[in-house]
């Protein structure tokens, strides 16, 4: 009755049937009204006329329009069968996922947490990676540096900026910008993050202010302009209250009167991501902006309609040398590193330095290892779906027999994989909305830095992270691929099996191939977990490698914060008097034990430098000597604990006007005096007025103030008693826990110095924390993906072998009847344990070697061959599927034979 | 037969019909000539119109079709109720009966 039917729309067959059946209905009721009235008495032509009038159509009609009716109804009928199909399917697998709870939690779970951590990465990736850059045309962004072959990339000066402006066709509009941090003085001073840019620099990035105007025109000079300001929406609230009449009034920076031209949109806080106010570079004054060389600026460009990428590219490398040449750089000058070698230009999509290449890449390895996850969860998932089928093989079978078609019945399984698929990616979603939480909020600009991962847009950060749309439509998509792929399997398996051998219960015939297959699924989990744990192991080796480092100095119990002075407040004679007050009124306080100074802190990635030379070596016999240039107070290597190697370091009597005396580290002594005694060597270091020379009078252990993974370069220290700076940095060593102690030195800084904003107020350990984060971010979650691996390789293991146990259980009784020993059982089912795992780790193994190679960058001192890492890691998994054949081997061996025998 | 016969009203014809398919199985014609025979001709159905209401009721199903052998071993379209339709001819059937008695009554009122 039940025509099966196909598709949603009629197909032509079953169209044509319809039709013609109408016109078979119709002839008979045709012949069967023309008997009727024949019988009464009319001519049969008459009785005709008559039957096809009373139709109350013509015949062609009635033929037509009925035809038309009866197909209508057909394709109703036929679509409602489906939907009830449907209805039916998904009823049946409801309940039968219900019947099994402990089935259905256990794959829901798996697949929730791993279709969860998948979208919690994605979005990461996606807000970091993939999603477009929150401008306007962000494609026809270009950002352009200097480059070199020794020196790699560099930033722009502005004559270097104008230079490139005025011999360019590629830009419809170019800006200059930097980023860094202002004081906003007045009633409440207060640090803000701010950038320097040109007039073109909106404009460039399609940004329009939302309240007042951009930058005018005329303020596009070189230097000596008004000052002008542009103030972030989040600083107009807050600030001014959200005050309309903002435009045109005061903002006193660094205590200097700029003018408040306009307020920036909601949201944007320009291209550092952090600006809170945004300033004309040309109020600097004409002498600071005319040094060639004082490389300071990024540079941005939006491309002119119709010149593409490539053209722009060839273009600055050709303007590149021009600007070299155009500014011969001055012998010896002293504000750059840069040697004398040939420079060009390269200009790149912006969209390529969105994020640093080392995070890129992270980012990139933890997608790889949590899409394993993925996969070891879906292959235990096909597991549990095939231990159903077989277990379901004689329902499947008198199915089958019944005359149920296979397609059907494959849709029923395929059908109960999906439903499982889509709870698990419903389940997924509070997994990853908890993984999305976590990622926004840990706030990695500064970590990226220290670690060297900065760089890139700041626009583009962690804090977009976030479930919205598109990682939606990423989770509906792999769970419904997940359910699909890893559903039809099983269910073309099931349903192929033979029907008589299936019939007959107990029958192992197509056992076998169902068994094989399970088997393959259990050696890929295996060789899976491998690989994750491999590379998990890599990584914690490493960041155990990274805490062994010893930095040079001991940073327990020390508290550090900066303070910066608006310039203007105090007169640069006044410094060392100011500091020694500084420190006094802090060492006064209660539980502090040391005070020190220093410009720097150190893990840093890296601090000020500038070139040294030597009063008895000519200079081109030693090229440029770089070293790295650090203000200390006179006890800063007694309170960090840096250890005085040989000579002295800095005492009361180093003050202004007295001899200029250095202290080395052992870095330098080694790399620009070998074979010599530094000791009372006169050198020259070109900033704090220490170019006029200075004799060296210590040297110090070396301190890392790069990254925690790089070595000490070259560094010479200064007296905050010889040499006058603004900047400085109080480390405060405690009795005690430092962090207790904030409050306290905050309020001693306030009594000395109180309209002096204090910041970055944190304990060394956590600074030092902050310089292995990202390693130990990675080690964590590459830590935790491998150990569900793990565990789900173990539960994958541990239920391919107990079923293999129950399916058995006649042919073990026979065995032991025949007089195996309960030894033997056991070792034959441990083996068969062994076995898929031996074969599983040696693929592993090898895929490992190949895939663990994307981490190189990511390591410190660990190869990634690094055979302790494999052996243990192949240890650790070999005894886990050790101990997931044990329980099943057990039961194995209490076979009962009698019982077993019986039963079979 | 065909004289004085009044047009049908939307909706009754259906409720005819299961009332014809409430005595068993059905073909086409034989549906017509109950409702002749019943009604004296009074009904005035095309046969044509008999069928579109077929096919609507079959979508909607109130009833379902087959084909079978007539007595004369002639193949035919059977037309059989369901449980839905059953349900159908209950409470439409009753709420034409009323509406039919109010008419009867009202148009039974003279003028005094």
């Amino acid at each position: 009755m039940s025509r099966s039917r196909r598709l949603f729309h009629l197909d032509p067959l079953s169209r044509q049937l319809a039709r013609r059946e109408m016109r078979e209905e119709l002839a008979f009721h045709i012949e069967e009204r023309v008997s009727q009235l024949v019988a009464l008495g009319m001519s049969p032509d008459d009785a005709r006329a008559e039957a096809i009038r009373r139709l109350g159509l013509t015949w062609v009609d009635a033929e037509r329009q009925l035809g038309d009716s009866a197909e209508h109804k057909e394709r109703r009928l036929d679509m409602r069968e489906r939907v009830r199909e449907l209805g039916d399917d998904i009823r049946y697998a409801m309940r039968g996922l219900a019947n099994r709870p402990g089935f259905t939690a256990i794959a829901v779970l798996t697949l929730g947490i791993g279709i969860g951590a998948n979208t919690a990465i994605y979005s990461a990736v996606d807000a970091l990676l993939l999603r477009a850059l929150p401008f306007a045309e962000p494609g026809r962004l270009m950002d352009i540096v200097q480059t070199s072959r020794d020196d790699g990339q560099s930033a722009w000066s502005y004559p270097k900026y104008k230079f490139f402006r005025d011999n360019q066709r590629s830009y419809a509009t170019l800006a200059v910008h930097s980023s860094g941090q202002i004081i906003m003085t007045g009633a409440d001073p207060e640090r803000i993050a701010y950038e320097e840019v040109s007039t073109q620099y909106l404009a460039t990035l399609g940004v329009r202010v939302a309240h007042g105007g951009d930058f005018p025109s005329e303020l596009d000079v070189a230097g000596g302009a008004k000052r002008v300001v542009l103030i972030s929406d989040a600083l107009w609230q807050r600030r001014f209250n959200a005050a309309p009449d903002v435009v045109g009034k005061p903002l006193s920076l660094n205590n200097e009167p700029w003018e408040i031209a306009g307020v920036l949109p909601p949201g944007f806080r320009g291209l550092s991501g952090r600006a809170e106010a945004i300033v004309n570079l040309s109020a600097r004054s004409p002498d600071e902006l005319s040094e060639p060389w004082s490389l300071e600026f990024s540079m941005i460009g939006r491309l002119r309609d119709g010149v593409t990428v490539d053209q722009a590219k060839s273009e600055a490398a050709l303007i590149g040398p021009r600007v070299y040449a155009a500014f011969p750089m001055a012998g010896g000058g002293l504000s750059t590193s840069k040697a004398p070698e040939k420079w060009t230009a390269a200009a790149r999509p912006l969209n390529t330095i969105r994020v640093a290449t080392g995070l890129r890449r992270s980012l990139l390895v933890l997608f790889g290892a949590v899409a394993m996850v993925l996969l070891i969860a879906c292959v235990n998932l096909a597991n549990l779906l095939v231990a159903r089928a077989v277990a379901r093989k004689r329902e499947i079978a008198v199915r089958l027999a019944l005359g149920a078609g296979r397609a059907r019945l494959v849709r029923l399984l395929v059908t109960e994989s999906l439903i499982l698929a889509l709870l698990g990616g419903g389940a997924s979603l509070l997994v990853a909305l908890a993984g999305t939480r976590i990622l926004s909020a840990i706030n990695p600009q500064e970590t990226l830095r220290v670690q060297g991962l900065g760089g890139g847009i700041g626009a583009i950060g962690f804090e977009g992270i976030h479930l919205d749309g598109s990682a939606l439509a990423f989770t509906f998509i792999v769970a419904v691929l997940v359910g699909l792929l890893f559903g039809l399997a099983p269910a073309l398996g099931a349903t192929r099996a033979g029907l008589v051998g299936d019939l007959k219960e107990g029958s192992g015939g197509s056992g076998r191939r169902v068994g094989a297959s399970r088997r393959t699924m259990v050696i890929a989990e295996v060789a899976l977990a491998l690989v994750l744990l491999a590379g998990s192991g890599l990584m914690i080796r490493s960041l155990g490698n990274l805490l062994n480092v010893n930095p040079g100095f001991d940073g327990h119990d020390v508290l550090t914060l900066r303070l910066s002075v608006p310039p203007g407040v105090m007169a640069p004679d006044s410094m060392p008097g100011f500091y020694e007050r500084l420190q006094a009124e802090i060492g006064g306080v209660p539980g502090v034990r040391q005070v020190a100074i220093s410009d720097c802190p150190p893990l840093n990635n890296g601090c000020n430098s500038t070139i040294m030379t030597f009063a008895d070596r000519p200079q081109s016999a030693t090229g440029n000597a770089m070293v790295g240039v650090h203000w200390v107070s006179a006890n800063w290597f007694g309170t960090m604990r840096v250890p005085v190697k040989r000579g002295r370091t800095f005492n009361e009597s180093d003050r202004l006007g007295g001899p200029k005396v250095l202290v080395i580290n052992e870095e330098a002594a080694r790399r620009y005096f070998p074979g010599e005694d530094p000791l009372g060597k006169r050198v020259s270091v070109y900033q704090g007025g220490f170019h006029t020379g200075a004799e060296i009078v210590g040297i110090v252990g070396d301190v890392r103030f790069g990254t925690i993974d790089s070595l000490a370069r070259p560094d010479v220290y200064i007296s905050y008693g010889q040499a006058r700076l603004s900047r400085m940095m109080l480390f405060v060593r405690a009795a005690g826990d430092p962090s207790a102690l904030a409050p306290a030195v905050r309020a001693a800084v306030h009594r000395i110095a109180p309209h002096t904003p204090v910041y970055d107020l944190r304990a060394m350990p956590a600074r030092v924390a902050t310089a292995t984060a990202q390693s130990r971010f990675i080690a964590v979650l590459l830590g935790l993906f491998a150990a569900v691996a793990l565990s789900l390789a173990v539960m994958g293991i541990y239920g391919v072998l107990s079923f293999a146990v129950a399916q058995r259980t006649g042919e073990i009784g026979i065995r032991m009847a025949l007089g195996a020993e309960r030894v033997n059982v056991l070792a034959m089912v441990l083996r068969e344990g062994m076995a898929l795992a031996i074969v599983g780790l040696g693929i592993g193994l090898l895929a490992a070697f190949a895939l663990t190679r994307v981490l190189r960058t990511m390591l410190f001192e660990v190869t990634t061959t690094d055979p302790i890492t494999y052996a243990v890691m192949a240890g650790v998994l070999g005894l886990a599927v050790l101990a997931a054949s044990w329980i099943p081997a057990r039961r194995a061996a209490g076979v009962d034979p009698v019982v077993a025998l019986r039963k079979g | 037969m065909t004289n004085s016969s009044t047009p049908l009203l939307k909706g009754t014809l259906d409720v005819l019909v299961l009332k014809a398919l409430s005595w068993g199985p059905m073909h086409g014609f034989e549906i017509v000539t109950w409702l002749e025979q019943r009604s004296n001709g009074s009904a005035d159905v095309d046969d044509g119109a008999l069928y579109y209401a077929l096919h609507r009721m079959e979508e909607r199903g109130l009833i379902e079709s087959e084909w079978r052998l007539t007595e004369n071993n002639r193949k035919a379209r059977y037309y059989r109720m369901r449980a839905p339709g059953r349900a159908h001819l209950r409470t439409e059937g009753a709420s034409l009966e009323r509406y039919a008695r109010a008419l009867a009554e009202i148009l039974a009122l003279r003028a005094s």
